[in-house]
């Protein structure tokens, strides 16, 4: 089975599918599940995750839930949180998850002191109550926080070993100042060529529950298509994880355009072209079934 | 000056380290300790919006541009506790590649898991840890496998859990504790749960070897290098 493990439809916005809008996302642009079908139909991609963008508040997921709803069996979801809940969020996140598909929320801040040198609590970090309510429901938490968080993970993530976390897009944590749209309309983060993730997000190998997306390559790399320069970053968190803590995805629907669906769907080859044939069938699928409990 | 005994050549040989206990003392390591601390006090701002900026991790703090702010860091690279012994292990051609002045903050994770730096093909490269403050068992000190650095040791296995490396010993120690190692073996630096930063200086070396290190490198301390060995040590002169 062939995974995609993260990416994006919306709808246009409407009174049925209400949804923030921005300089990508304009009201009348839309990434719509079909399309995604589509591409996943064309290149022999059986499932996916679908992960909600346009607005974090109840009614922007509308489309999301509406596509969970219409394919049970092709996707499973991952919603987001309101800032104004994230102190008592266990109501909204039982909400968003009843019986829908959605299986976890995205997170963006830990919320933990930034001084490395200073004292921990973790009960005082912003997201513990999110992940002490996953820990409680088996929810999935889906991370990609800011570089000032990276080293917080590993408090949360201690304390509630039992929670499935997911460290989005090579487990890269952007600087502040670092994130811009580039001129074909995809996320562009600017990191350096040593990857501070190396002493941060690759050190969480040791939980068991915390799995990696091999993903979003297009935003790092200095190079075009096959991002040969982010191979030794695919390389190392093959050598810390393992195959079978690993999932390709491919972030639709940024990559469209360029490289192109079908292109990312090989970019496991490109960038680890000595797997074993088992190892390429857990990254491109086998992990994430297991992981999100895909139905067979 | 030191000089390797016997003993302490065939451990070098066989096992790829040396421990010196109390290698630094009295004024000298209350004076390194000062410097240490004034230092990090200066670059801190700095380093907490390097974070921010994602352009530094926040599980080291390398303290920068130290031998440039305090003379103390200059004569750490040739103290007589351990040079002897650099110079012995290298025919005579050691060289500074460069120090690493680090303060690791306890962590519920090692900030560096095993590795080796360098493979066997690389000119000797040697490595000196030195403990500016005490470091307990468990709070972040160096390990090592001994006889790691060998040639056909191993393989040794990526294990996830530190303290799964079969055969690594670890090297808690009192401030003034140097432990010196070839890193061609593999080595780690232990999970940290104490609440006290370990805070320590790594002086990287090698044997030398023609353009290793550009003259430039370290052209802003110049004029405090009075000696040709000196001058060597930190390749201004050719050895």
């Amino acid at each position: 089975m062939r995974i995609d493990a993260h990416g994006h439809v919306f709808a246009k916005v409407s009174a049925e599918f209400p949804r923030q809008v921005n300089e990508v996302m304009p009201a009348e642009h839309e990434a719509p599940v079909s399309e995604l079908l589509g591409h996943m139909e064309k290149n022999g991609i059986d499932r996916a995750v679908l992960v909600q963008a346009g607005g974090s508040a109840f009614e922007h997921h509308a489309y999301l839930r509406h596509a969970l709803r219409a394919y049970p069996d092709r996707f499973r979801g991952i919603a987001l949180i309101p800032p104004e809940v994230w102190a008592s969020p266990e109501d909204y996140m039982d909400s968003m998850c009843d019986d829908t598909g959605i299986v976890g929320f995205r997170i963006n801040t830990i919320g933990g002191p930034l001084d490395p040198f200073a004292p921990v609590d973790v009960r005082m970090f912003d997201a513990y109550p999110i992940w002490r309510h996953a820990a409680e429901r088996d929810y999935v938490i889906w991370l990609y926080v800011g570089a000032r968080d990276a080293h917080l993970i590993a408090y949360l993530t201690d304390v509630f070993p039992q929670v499935r976390v997911v460290l989005n897009h090579l487990g890269v944590c952007p600087g502040e100042g670092k994130f811009r749209w580039d001129e074909k309309g995809r996320p562009r983060i600017d990191t350096p060529s040593y990857n501070p993730a190396f002493h941060t997000t690759y050190r969480l190998c040791k939980y068991e529950n915390l799995t990696v997306h091999l993903s979003g390559q297009y935003a790092f790399s200095r190079e075009e298509y096959p991002y040969r320069d982010l191979a030794g970053w695919h390389k190392s968190l093959l050598n810390h994880f393992g195959a079978s803590r690993l999932m390709w995805a491919t972030d639709f629907p940024w990559i469209y355009e360029a490289p192109g669906y079908g292109a990312l769907c090989n970019i496991i080859r490109e960038m680890l072209p000595d797997l074993k044939d088992h190892e390429f069938d857990e990254i491109m699928g086998g992990t994430a079934r297991r992981f999100l409990r895909f139905p067979g | 000056m030191s000089k390797p005994t016997d003993a302490e050549w065939k451990q070098w040989n066989e096992q790829g380290y040396l421990v010196f206990e109390e290698a630094l003392s009295g004024d000298f390591l209350k004076r390194l300790q000062a410097a240490f601390d004034r230092c990090a006090e200066a670059g801190k701002e700095d380093f907490l919006q390097g974070i921010v900026r994602g352009e530094t991790t926040a599980t080291f703090y390398d303290i920068p541009g130290a031998l440039e702010k305090d003379d103390v860091f200059i004569d750490l690279v040739d103290h007589p506790a351990y040079y002897g012994h650099l110079q012995a292990f290298t025919d005579g051609k050691v060289i500074l590649l460069g120090p690493q002045v680090r303060m690791v903050p306890p962590w519920v994770l090692s900030y560096v898991g095993w590795h080796p730096d360098v493979g066997p093909t690389n000119p000797l490269h040697i490595k000196v840890q030195i403990y500016v403050n005490d470091v307990a068992p468990g709070a972040g000190e160096f390990a090592y496998v001994p006889g790691s650095h060998r040639p056909g040791a191993g393989p040794y296995p990526r294990v996830k859990n530190l303290e799964a490396m079969p055969g690594y010993k670890r090297f808690p120690g009192k401030a003034g504790t140097v432990i010196l190692f070839n890193s061609y073996g593999w080595h780690a630096a232990m999970e940290n749960h104490t609440g006290v930063p370990r805070k320590s200086i790594i002086l990287i070396y090698e044997k030398y070897t023609e353009g290793r290190i550009k003259p430039e490198t370290y052209v802003g301390i110049a004029g405090r290098l009075h000696t040709q060995e000196r001058r060597r040590l930190f390749s201004l002169e050719a050895s």
